[in-house]
């Protein structure tokens, strides 16, 4: 029997000489210098500001912890967290339980027309801006708007119904902002499943059901935690639509930040952004450990 | 004498084609199909790409769909049955082997769609994974495995549920010549020892005749010739086939002379002599395939030795000599220019040069008489 090495192609990858290395380098540099450039100085303009001191008027630059003391000591900071991964988690998961289905139907169109339909369709909403969007989505939640009249017409309600100025209303425009944004991470991933595979499992005795539970859904989970994290990181971070859809009434802390800022708070609204960074970072970071396993076995890489 | 109802012992083809048609919507990749495969038969479907094979495959295999005809497999009709309720396995060309399992769970993977216990599963995919030399590899992730251990996980994986028809769609194609022919050999061989119907499907000529039973030789999505590896080679019957399966000298002419078991053809610039055949009658045109390898040089102009038992000669200039190791490959040229090839073995004997005059000479039964 013929002794084999290790494939040849695996090898190759993983052991690149210098050369191909200085080529990636080169390729990824700009983009990580012109983040690096950009985040470092903000970043370091932001701890700075964390610790002055604010007068009530004006920023002082005296060394304090006045404006963390306040951000931890006051339960309305703790309660407008609280309220925001709960927005950003319901958010995360409507989008995708929509988003899978429906990326992967768009994986299994054959006819090129339809595919390109189905593409405007999934990416239309980010031809339009963010607040044409939402004040859309005002007209059509409102006390008067569409779907309280349709519901009123079908008498499925005796009064209104308030989906607008609440976080039902943030929710609802926030699944529709984010969508594209779950379904292409997803879609990516079952486009790049070998047909074969589904195949295979069929030849070896697994009825649909059982050839996605084994096959489709594991291979394709990268590309669902990688939209899910997406789409978790953009509604943290979501301004304009809490703003408009909340009415007031929904607070996140990019609307604190932007209020504290208007206010000339610099310090309190520092340690906010500070504050929102580390959550981010924090629930990303805690995740991929937990999802780690997972994720490199359906990558063919050693769990 | 009449045999008692329900004692009748009837052996089904392990699979049957009656009359199989595939459109692809416009396309017609499979025309009219009609094969019979034993059980136990090792069996290729062989021609050029696009000639229908991997479509029977797949419509054995239940991936496709025949627009027309019947498919069974050991005498039941199977047209509407889907792959998973068929006791046939495929080994795909690119092997689709699951990226996310190991080597174990690869090849258990049908058995734990059938709910077999867990004892029984480690048992036969131990057995399985001696069975393709890959022993003590159970926990190896696929990208972890060479091209060669990858294709025998493949065979595990279908074997291991013992199909009473297993289906290779070309899976060798990825790897280099050495392990190719090495796992031709292996898989030949493990036919034999699980005995299971294989249709094997490739464009390879030689790997075709390295391991089949019987050969199907496929063109335009009809089968032109069914048979054992000598017969298609020894005795093709069309010109397809001469020329697909190994060199061929073609000449054609007309028949103008039959004397018993023998006929005369009359080429443009040759006296041909070859055997008859029934159905062809003087003033037919006709097609005959001489292989290279039956072509003797007799001597060099000038010499006469041996040239009597030969019913067939013809001088010749060299034009072209290619030294291939075992064997010498001449291209010569008739006097009025007909090519012709002939292949000597290198046993020592000199070697002609370009521009040489011989002769050279084939017997009558060298002949091949070919239909179409």
């Amino acid at each position: 029997m013929i002794v084999e090495t290790p494939h040849a192609a695996h090898a190759v990858r993983s052991h690149e000489p210098w050369r191909s290395r200085a080529v990636v380098v080169g390729l990824v540099g700009p983009a990580v210098v012109y983040i690096l450039a950009l985040l470092a100085p903000a970043l370091a303009i932001l701890l700075v500001n964390s610790v002055y001191h604010f007068t009530g008027t004006a920023v002082q630059p005296i060394l304090t912890f006045e404006a963390y003391h306040r951000f931890f000591a006051d339960p309305y900071y703790g309660n407008v967290i609280t309220q925001e991964i709960r927005l950003a988690v319901v958010t995360t998961a409507l989008c995708v339980v929509i988003g899978y289905p429906t990326a992967y139907a768009i994986a299994k169109i054959r006819r090129p027309v339809w595919v390109i339909t189905a593409y405007i369709l999934i990416f239309s909403p980010l031809l339009t801006s963010t607040i044409v969007r939402a004040y859309g989505w005002v007209i059509i939640l409102a006390r008067r708007g569409l779907v309280n009249w349709l519901l009123a017409q079908l008498h499925v309600t005796t009064g209104p119904v308030l989906l607008v100025y609440n976080i039902t209303g943030v929710t609802i425009a926030l699944v529709h902002v984010l969508l594209p944004f779950t379904v292409f991470p997803i879609l990516s991933v079952l486009l790049r499943l070998d047909p074969a595979l589904r195949e295979a499992a069929a030849d070896l005795g697994a009825n649909r059901l059982q050839a996605f539970l084994r096959v489709t859904w594991p291979l394709s989970f990268p590309g669902l935690y990688a939209a899910a994290q997406l789409t978790f990181v953009l509604a943290m971070n979501a301004y304009v639509t809490p703003q408009l859809l909340g009415g007031g009434r929904v607070q996140v802390l990019p609307l604190l930040i932007y209020q504290n800022i208007s206010d000339l708070n610099w310090p309190l609204a520092a340690v906010e952004a500070i504050a929102l960074i580390a959550l981010v970072w924090g629930i990303i970071l805690s995740s991929n450990l937990l999802f780690r396993r997972s994720i490199a076995i359906a990558e063919g890489r050693s769990g | 004498m009449a045999v008692p109802a329900g004692r009748e012992v009837r052996v089904h083809p392990a699979v049957e084609l009656r009359h199989v048609t595939k459109w692809f919507g416009k396309v017609q990749a499979v025309r009219g199909v009609t094969l019979q495969i034993e059980g136990n038969e090792f069996f290729s479907l062989l021609g050029p790409s696009g000639c229908g094979k991997t479509t029977i495959l797949r419509m054995v295999g239940g991936f496709e769909r025949p627009t027309e005809g019947e498919v069974f497999l050991q005498g039941h009709r199977v047209n509407d049955i889907p792959p998973y309720r068929r006791d046939t396995n495929l080994i795909f060309q690119h092997l689709a082997l699951f990226p996310h399992l190991d080597v174990f769970d690869n090849i258990a993977f049908g058995l734990r769609m059938r709910r077999l216990d867990r004892e029984t599963i480690r048992q036969k995919v131990s057995r399985a994974l001696e069975l393709v030399d890959l022993a003590g590899l159970d926990s190896r992730r696929i990208h972890q495995l060479s091209g060669g251990q990858r294709q025998r996980v493949a065979i595990a994986r279908a074997l291991v549920n013992e199909p009473a028809v297993l289906l290779l769609d070309e899976p060798l194609g990825s790897l280099d010549l050495r392990l190719r022919m090495q796992m031709q050999i292996e898989l030949k061989e493990i036919q034999h020892r699980v005995g299971t119907t294989f249709i094997y499907v490739t464009h390879d000529q030689a790997e075709a005749l390295t391991m089949s039973d019987r050969i199907a030789v496929m063109r335009d999505g009809q089968v032109e010739q069914v048979g054992t590896g000598r017969d298609v080679y020894e005795r093709p019957r069309t010109r397809f086939v001469a020329t697909f399966l190994g060199d061929s000298n073609l000449f054609e002419g007309r028949i103008t002379a039959m004397d018993g078991d023998r006929v005369q053809v009359q080429t443009a610039d040759l006296t041909v002599v070859a055997p008859a055949q029934p159905g062809v009658a003087p003033g037919a045109t006709v097609s005959l395939c001489v292989r290279p390898e039956r072509m003797r040089a007799l001597h060099a102009v000038g010499a006469a030795a041996g040239a009597e038992q030969y019913e067939n000669t013809s001088a010749v200039r060299v034009c072209n000599v290619t030294f291939k190791g075992s064997v010498i490959e001449y291209r010569l040229a008739t006097a009025s220019g007909h090519p012709l090839m002939m292949q000597a073995h290198s046993d020592g004997s000199p070697i002609f040069s370009q521009d040489e005059a011989l002769t050279v000479g084939w017997r009558k039964d060298d002949c091949v008489v070919l239909m179409g």
